[in-house]
């Protein structure tokens, strides 16, 4: 029985921008929003798009990312035929290769895609923050008659040179891409969210492995070869709350831009959009007389005797009595000792912050920035961490980390 | 796997002491009642078993079940989907002049054949309406020990006040222990005594054979309560132990004990004495994080997953999907799933069920002894 479409996450990228955030996790496995992790908006994107079959390219520190996959009923994933599955580099009779470029990951896993005998293949990728109906996408793409569309964002043009551009037609076919370009003939940014024809795709995959100069790269080959070709490319405009969370700072942004649904677009309350994830279990939180909690999201799990403002608590956070929490992203299982104040900053799981201990501070003219704690680090009583910081190591008690 | 010589299996009365509280069972029953935020009460007795690795489970329903149906489900949230064993809801099996069971031993006596095929070699058998992180390891430990023929656990405690009032009602029993040395010599029956008692938690475990063979005969003999009329009458004949509980225990035993036993896990010393050891599983609903928005003021309250609060809250339990609106004012509430609190409103001692609206601007106050109910889907 032959699937429609089934779709391959991109799911490989060290994410080396989020430094301390990814020294033992693969950047789709990063916490996000509360009780989410970044590969839980692709995932319950597809289930909610109708897109039962999901294979997820990994590499890099797979671990906790495969344990938090797991058989993928989370997502109601856990299908006889189809589901999830991830999709690892692997040992082959003629030798084996690390996954070299997106490209060279999907060519390697040509014999999964056969498998459901696909008429379209939708390449997602395990870095973004978006809520996006592929069925729609999808939609459009046969109206065209396409054989490759990418879905795009208008982006204000003084930004448009960051991105890599699709150009198109009145039709919005495209006629030209542009990575990264210094003069920008459009303001259309690629998402990096593919849907091919499977002997398009199949046919193009062959051809680019076949050159040793290639980077095996989507965006570098696979797309200027389609171009060279004259195929039926279209763009697909997509309107709705789009993000890269691949650097400290948008990754801040976009937790921080879940507090204020009403004006950045991503409402994570939407009974018909829903947004699974593998849950913690724990009880509800706990928030004590005295505390205070101001436009901030809390998790099951939480205990809050002391200040959080306009922050956001993963499960399991604890805040003791005349603690300050603000701006923060304080990721599960975090204690923040007494008297501590925690400012401006991304602190990952299990984390100890010292009683007294300062954390970040709020941006001034001459200092800005995201300070960041790793994993299972302890900031000892009266420490500093200033807001620059990116701490991947014990701090003792009354150090300093800059 | 089964191992033969220890594993046990568990049979639950999810209907035992409806009665006490009819106002929350008008929609469900005593096991789906919701406490304490997220969870149901039938959660503390499956996931304590879960994690004993009793994982074949016979759910004995009997009536206004499917509130637990949908809770439960497959049973999967509890990791009770196995090929060998899982869980097994047993409806009563009414015909034409056949009534359906109202004790334990109708209900047993209607699966005899289902525990004649099962390979465990001890069966638990517990009520729902006791909330507890226990273990049974510990107690059918304590039974292989001992060379009981029938192990009852109990906790030293006073009678509960909505118990003594089932003396009047006559509808329903609960038992005292008499204990020597270890012995249960005496079993009373809605035992009016003040003070300390030795209070049965109605949780007993014996043997698989054991259990059928009581249950055949009592069931021939048209007895229907495994207490009163299976085990006080051979208080000589069987060896029949105590085994006293130590850890936390609420029991729901009416309006105003539910009230006060959710009111309690606001104190951290209970909510660890009850949470602290195995995880307590539920059914899962996705819901998003809670959102204090500006305006909130919240001050001693437990709130789970999925809320949006922009009113004030003080002292009260906020189950999943919960919405308090701007200006509202809440305090010694307990607001169970989906409630919504409309801008203005104000309440106090209130126990709202699923799906309650408070309309804005609307003031409503029960009494710290008399907490107000509120049923499922009204809008006051």
């Amino acid at each position: 029985m032959a699937k429609e479409m089934i779709a391959m996450l991109l799911a490989g990228g060290q994410g080396s921008r989020l430094y301390a955030l990814t020294e033992k996790l693969a950047k789709p496995a990063v916490p996000f929003g509360g009780k989410y992790r970044i590969i839980d908006f692709p995932l319950s994107n597809c289930v909610n798009s109708g897109i039962d079959t999901v294979g997820i390219l990994t590499q890099y520190q797979p671990l906790v990312l495969n344990e938090y996959i797991g058989n993928g009923q989370p997502w109601d994933l856990d299908r006889l035929y189809g589901g999830v599955h991830v999709l690892p580099p692997y040992q082959k009779a003629s030798g084996s290769d690390w996954y070299k470029g997106t490209a060279n990951a999907i060519y390697q896993n040509i014999s999964f895609i056969e498998r459901y005998d696909p008429e379209y293949v939708i390449i997602l990728s395990g870095d973004q923050i978006c809520k996006q109906d592929y069925s729609d996408f999808l939609k459009f793409h046969k109206e065209k008659n396409a054989e490759f569309s990418v879905a795009v964002m208008e982006v204000p043009w003084e930004e448009a040179s960051r991105f890599g551009l699709m150009v198109a037609d009145g039709d919005d076919r495209i006629t030209e891409f542009q990575e990264k370009p210094k003069n920008p003939k459009s303001n259309l940014a690629s998402m990096g969210i593919y849907i091919f024809n499977w002997d398009i795709l199949k046919k193009y995959l062959e051809e680019d492995e076949a050159d040793p100069n290639s980077e095996n790269d989507f965006g570098n080959n696979i797309i200027p070869n389609l171009l060279r070709d004259n195929r039926r490319m279209y763009a697909y405009h997509f309107d709705g709350y789009w993000k890269d969370v691949g650097t400290i700072s948008s990754l801040w942004e976009a937790n921080m831009e879940i507090l204020d649904p009403e004006h950045s677009g991503i409402n994570l309350f939407d009974e018909d959009w829903k947004i699974y994830s593998r849950n913690s279990g724990m009880t509800g939180h706990k928030i004590s007389a005295g505390a205070l909690v101001e436009n901030s999201m809390i998790t099951d799990g939480c205990r809050v005797k002391g200040e959080v403002k306009h922050s956001i608590l993963f499960a399991g956070v604890r805040v003791e009595e005349g603690a300050v929490v603000e701006d923060a992203v304080v990721m599960g299982g975090t204690v923040i000792k007494s008297g501590a104040v925690v400012k401006h900053c991304i602190v990952a799981e299990n984390v100890t912050v010292g009683e007294n201990a300062v954390v970040g501070a709020m941006p001034t003219e001459e200092e800005k920035g995201v300070a960041t704690i790793g994993e299972g680090v302890t900031i000892g009583d009266n420490a500093k961490v200033g807001p620059k910081a990116m701490v991947r190591k014990n701090v003792e008690g009354g150090g300093e980390e800059w | 796997m089964v191992n033969s010589n220890t594993s046990a299996l568990g049979i639950v009365f999810p209907n035992s002491y409806d009665v006490l509280v009819p106002d929350l069972v008008n929609v469900r029953l005593m096991a789906s009642i919701p406490f304490a935020s997220r969870y149901r009460l039938i959660d503390f007795i499956l996931s304590s078993m879960a994690h004993c690795d009793i994982d074949n489970i016979a759910v004995m329903v009997n009536n206004n079940y499917h509130s637990l149906m949908d809770h439960l489900g497959s049973g999967r949230e509890w990791d009770l989907v196995r090929k060998n064993g899982g869980l097994h809801i047993f409806p009563p099996f009414v015909e034409k002049g056949v009534k359906p069971y109202t004790g334990r031993v109708g209900a047993v006596a209607s699966i005899l054949g289902f525990l004649r095929n099962q390979k465990e070699k001890y069966v638990v058998l517990t009520d729902t309406n006791i909330v507890v992180n226990f273990d049974f390891n510990a107690l059918i430990e304590a039974h292989i020990e001992s060379g009981a023929d029938v192990t009852m656990a109990y906790n030293e405690q006073e009678i509960p006040a909505g118990m003594m009032k089932i003396e009047e009602s006559g509808l329903t029993y609960y038992y005292t222990l008499g204990i020597e040395d270890g012995r249960v010599s005496q079993i009373y029956v809605n035992s009016q005594k003040t003070g300390i008692q030795n209070l049965s938690m109605n949780m007993f475990v014996l043997e698989r054979e054991k259990l059928i063979e009581m249950i055949n005969t009592a069931s021939v003999r048209g007895q229907i309560y495994f207490e009163r009329d299976v085990l006080m009458p051979q208080l000589n004949k069987l060896n029949i132990r105590a085994y006293k509980y130590d850890g936390y225990v609420a029991r729901i035993c009416d309006m105003k004990s539910y009230f006060d036993e959710n009111m309690k896990l606001l104190d951290d010393h209970n909510l660890d004495a009850l949470f602290s050891g195995k995880q307590i599983y539920t059914k899962i609903r996705d819901d998003n994080p809670t959102r204090y928005i500006e305006g909130a003021k919240v001050q001693n309250v437990m709130v789970a997953d999925g809320c949006v609060i922009e009113g004030e809250v003080e002292d009260s339990i906020l189950f999943r999907g919960v919405k308090v609106a701007k200006g509202a004012k809440v305090k010694n509430c307990i607001l169970m799933q989906d409630t919504v609190i409309e801008a203005g409103a104000d309440v106090e001692y209130l126990v709202m069920d699923k799906n309650v609206t408070v309309s804005a601007g609307k003031s409503m106050r029960g009494t710290d002894t008399f907490p107000v109910y509120i049923g499922k889907h009204q809008t006051v």
